[in-house]
């Protein structure tokens, strides 16, 4: 079976929706009370967050963004504890060593998802874990330095990396497995491209590489590259979606450059440990979905090009959504070879 | 006459009122201080005051950060030098000499050369800053990519191989050590989980702080407590007297030399002021003709590690504005403070924020300033800290490398690693091997398997490729002639 056919299947296509601007104006939880008293006054100190990431890079920022949105809202505070490493196996392990009590929650993105997909032993965020919100929900696209003159679009540069016979370099994510290199494989298969990927795993140096024309293109989602987007350093040629959102008008889609398959893409959220006190929980997806839409957390996903697609998942909705990108990544693995545990 | 205009502006916005003033000065003080408690970092510091800054004007959020940054690299030399506890990495090699000099009675000395070159290594680099960020920052994407880093990393290797260490394979063992080390955890480019044991917090890797905290504080103490034990203790002399300017002025070509080595480590991004503390001392060997005298008490030792972790905070500054690439966790911090105020690095800063950019100019020139002011006095009163019987002392340098340690990640692990850290360098010490080579190779390794891996992605997996990049071949090619330059010293020169 072709490989697009797999990532073709996932569920996820199905729950993506691009945001059209009047459906702006609303926000997905307004429907919900503006205060909820928590149970036996429930939380009576500041709750921990867990960011399996640093504080600089995308994870750190909304969390960031996230805990300010929710004191914003309760009045409670929320210290951040950044425990980086292993591509989030350190947080996520220090996560499930912390007290069931609910005043400890998990920032975590879809790496959670994969590394479960790949090896069933890890938690599953959708099962061991309870999903409070996915607050950012995001695609990719292929960058490419404004002033190039090799190649100036998706068109023409495919035809120049087919000329180059494997040696034209792309800086990503390229880890093992990674949503990085599982679409590269897609585009790679769909065009009959080859590209070398070249892993970077901090955001500055793989930015930088780019600028100073080290690579020949970027893998990235827009809302990380926006500064150089708006100086005119870089540009899109490819969005990695099914239709063109409204922000990339002239950039071609998936379907406008004839590539058969259906994205993955990085999503953000917020969880809770399943063994948490319901009451507790209870409380805690109502701080966290109503934050959603406090006016500072709003202003900060548009910064990051985070209104484009839909970005808000309650707990239900965020499990389908890691459940159907679980199945997704196991799919797509198999049929990579990887050793799915 | 813009850029004293500008400078001008940026120094009103700065002082223009007494809130300024008071920050500024909490900046430089916090950042010493911080930046002096071994593990308890600037960064420490930097992140309890995140949130707050939030509630500051733009001008003064954003001096405040630019302040602690150049106060704080500073601040972990006091430590280096009289305990031997290096306040961050950058500082380690202050150590070398500095702790040797305090044993010898000249704290005041050395603590005095590190306040001067400090100042004189960050003043000169926040200059060079605000005259050409643009087009050193430019020319740095574009001449320096993974294959060039890479060979920085080996010819840095190539030169540290001599230092500390009794021999020449005694040397290479101790980095070879360390860059084993670094390869605990995740591979950088295929993920592949490698030395972990089954244990999930060892795929994070071993971090350098708490390996540092290990080999200098705890191993430091474990030596004392064993001439205590042996009744051979004898308390530090209290010297406070300051070097002679004539004995800074001896350092001069030192000075001017490790300006160089810092300023340009500082500009790449991801390498910064550890590596360029780090060749700044390993260039003053090699350049020295009394390069057997350092690790003993020598000034120059001092002088050169110092002046190029300083520089290397101006130069920092210039891609991290200029094209919104931070080199290392500070700042990558000071990116979300000034997005906090609306001012995004990055190409387009000077267009959009200029008058913010000159805050943050005239910020760190003024800091690295007050450098030589409040720490030519700090000179006069922390030395005094010696006389604090060291059945005190011990414990507290304990407490602090504890809590250092376990700061930095929030692992318990952490700990676990000085002790060991701290148990193995104290054998080591004893045997003629080098903690600082360990240590060089521990962060030089990280880095470098890392470019390397990416080179030969880049490279096609073809050596030659090298031969097609200039400044690469020319660092190889450098660090292989003072490798082959090592061996025929350790082995025929000795025979003859």
């Amino acid at each position: 079976m072709k490989f697009t056919r797999y990532i073709a299947s996932g569920l996820l296509a199905c729950s993506m929706m691009l945001v059209s601007n009047a459906s702006l104006a609303a926000c997905a939880t307004d429907s919900l009370p503006d205060s909820l008293a928590g149970p036996d006054g429930f939380p009576e100190r500041a709750l921990t967050m867990i960011v399996p990431y640093g504080p600089a890079g995308g994870s750190g920022q909304v969390a960031q963004a996230m805990a300010q949105a929710v004191t914003e809202l309760t009045g409670v505070n929320i210290n951040r504890d950044h425990k980086p490493g292993g591509s989030g196996t350190v947080g996520m392990t220090a996560y499930m060593a912390l007290p069931t009590d609910g005043y400890s929650v998990l920032e975590h993105i879809d790496d959670a998802s994969s590394a479960h997909a790949l090896d069933s032993s890890k938690p599953n965020p959708a099962s061991d874990l309870i999903p409070l919100v996915i607050s950012q929900i995001t695609f990719s696209q292929i960058f490419i330095r404004t002033n190039e003159d090799r190649y100036t679009d998706w068109n023409s540069f495919v035809e120049w990396v087919k000329a180059q016979d494997g040696k034209a370099t792309i800086a990503n994510v390229s880890k093992e497995g990674s949503m990085e290199r599982v679409t590269m494989k897609a585009i790679s298969d769909a065009t009959g491209i080859s590209m070398q990927q070249i892993s970077f795993d901090k955001g500055a140096p793989r930015y930088g590489a780019l600028a100073g024309g080290q690579v020949d293109a970027l893998f990235e989602q827009p809302g990380d590259v926006r500064k150089f987007l708006d100086a005119g350093t870089f540009k899109p040629i490819l969005t990695i979606l099914p239709e063109a959102p409204s922000a990339f008008p002239d950039v071609p889609s998936l379907s406008d450059a004839g590539l058969d398959f259906q994205p993955l893409y990085r999503f953000r959220g917020f969880y809770v440990h399943k063994d948490a006190p319901a009451d507790r929980v209870e409380w805690l997806q109502w701080a966290f979905q109503k934050a959603y839409c406090e006016q500072s957390y709003q202003d900060y996903n548009k910064s990051k090009f985070m209104h484009l697609i839909e970005s808000y998942r309650d707990t239900e909705g965020a499990r389908e959504l890691i459940t159907a990108t679980i199945n997704q990544y196991r799919d797509v693995y198999k049929e990579m070879g990887l050793d799915v545990k | 006459m813009d850029t004293l205009n500008n400078f001008i502006n940026g120094t009103i916005a700065l002082f223009g009122d007494p809130l300024g003033i008071l920050i500024f000065l909490g900046g430089v003080i916090g950042g010493m201080l911080f930046g002096a408690i071994p593990g308890v970092s600037m960064l420490t510091l930097a992140a309890i005051l995140l949130p707050f800054t939030a509630h500051l004007s733009p001008e003064h959020g954003i001096m405040l950060f630019s302040v602690i940054y150049c106060t704080g690299v500073y601040g972990g030399a006091i430590t280096a030098i009289l305990f031997n506890i290096p306040g961050a990495p950058e500082n380690a090699p202050t150590a070398f000499d500095g702790y040797p000099m305090t044993q010898k009675g000249q704290a005041g000395k050395a603590v005095g050369a590190a306040v001067t070159c400090s100042a004189i290594g960050g003043t000169v680099s926040a200059v060079i800053m605000m005259i050409a960020t643009a087009p050193i920052a430019g020319w740095a994407i574009s001449a320096f990519g993974p294959p060039e880093i890479f060979a920085l990393v080996f010819f840095g290797l190539a030169v540290a191989s001599s230092v500390g260490a009794k021999t020449f394979w005694k040397g290479w063992l101790s980095i070879l050590l360390g860059l084993l080390i670094a390869v605990v955890g995740l591979d950088p480019v295929g993920g592949i989980e490698r030395w972990d044991f089954g244990m999930p917090y060892l795929l994070a890797g071993i971090h350098f702080i708490p390996t540092i905290l290990g080999f200098f504080a705890v191993s430091e103490v474990f030596v004392q407590v064993e001439k205590k034990a042996r009744g051979a203790y004898s308390a530090p002399k209290v010297g406070v007297d300051f070097p002679s300017l004539a004995e800074l002025f001896a350092q001069k070509i030192a000075v001017i030399r490790s300006i160089f080595i810092g300023f340009f480590c500082g500009i790449l991004p991801g390498i910064g002021a550890t590596l360029a503390a780090f060749m700044g001392y390993n260039e003053a060997v090699r350049w020295s003709k009394d390069s057997k005298e350092f690790g003993t008490g020598k000034m120059e030792g001092v002088v050169s590690s110092e002046t190029a972790n300083n520089a290397a905070t101006g130069a920092a500054m210039i891609p991290l504005l200029a094209l919104g690439l931070p080199g290392g966790a500070l700042t990558a911090m000071m990116v979300a403070v000034f997005q906090m105020h609306d001012m995004e690095p990055g190409p387009l800063v000077f267009l959009n924020s200029a008058d913010l950019v000159w805050v943050v100019f005239s910020a760190m020139f003024f800091a690295n300033l007050s450098i030589l002011l409040i720490g030519f006095l700090e000179t006069k009163t922390i030395i005094n800290l010696l006389r604090i019987p060291f059945q005190f002392l011990a414990p507290v340098i304990l407490l602090l490398a504890t809590v250092g340690a376990y700061a930095v990640r929030g692992l318990p692990i952490d700990i676990v690693v000085m002790f060991i850290a701290g148990i193995v360098g104290f054998f080591l010490r004893r045997s003629g091997y080098s903690v600082a080579g360990i240590v060089l190779g521990l962060i030089l390794g990280k880095i470098g398997e890392q470019t390397f891996a990416q080179a030969m992605q880049m490279l096609h997996f073809e050596w030659s490729g090298f031969l097609s990049r200039p400044i690469a071949i020319t660092l190889i090619i450098a660090g292989v002639l003072t490798l082959l330059n090592s061996i025929y010293s350790a082995f025929f020169k000795k025979s003859a």
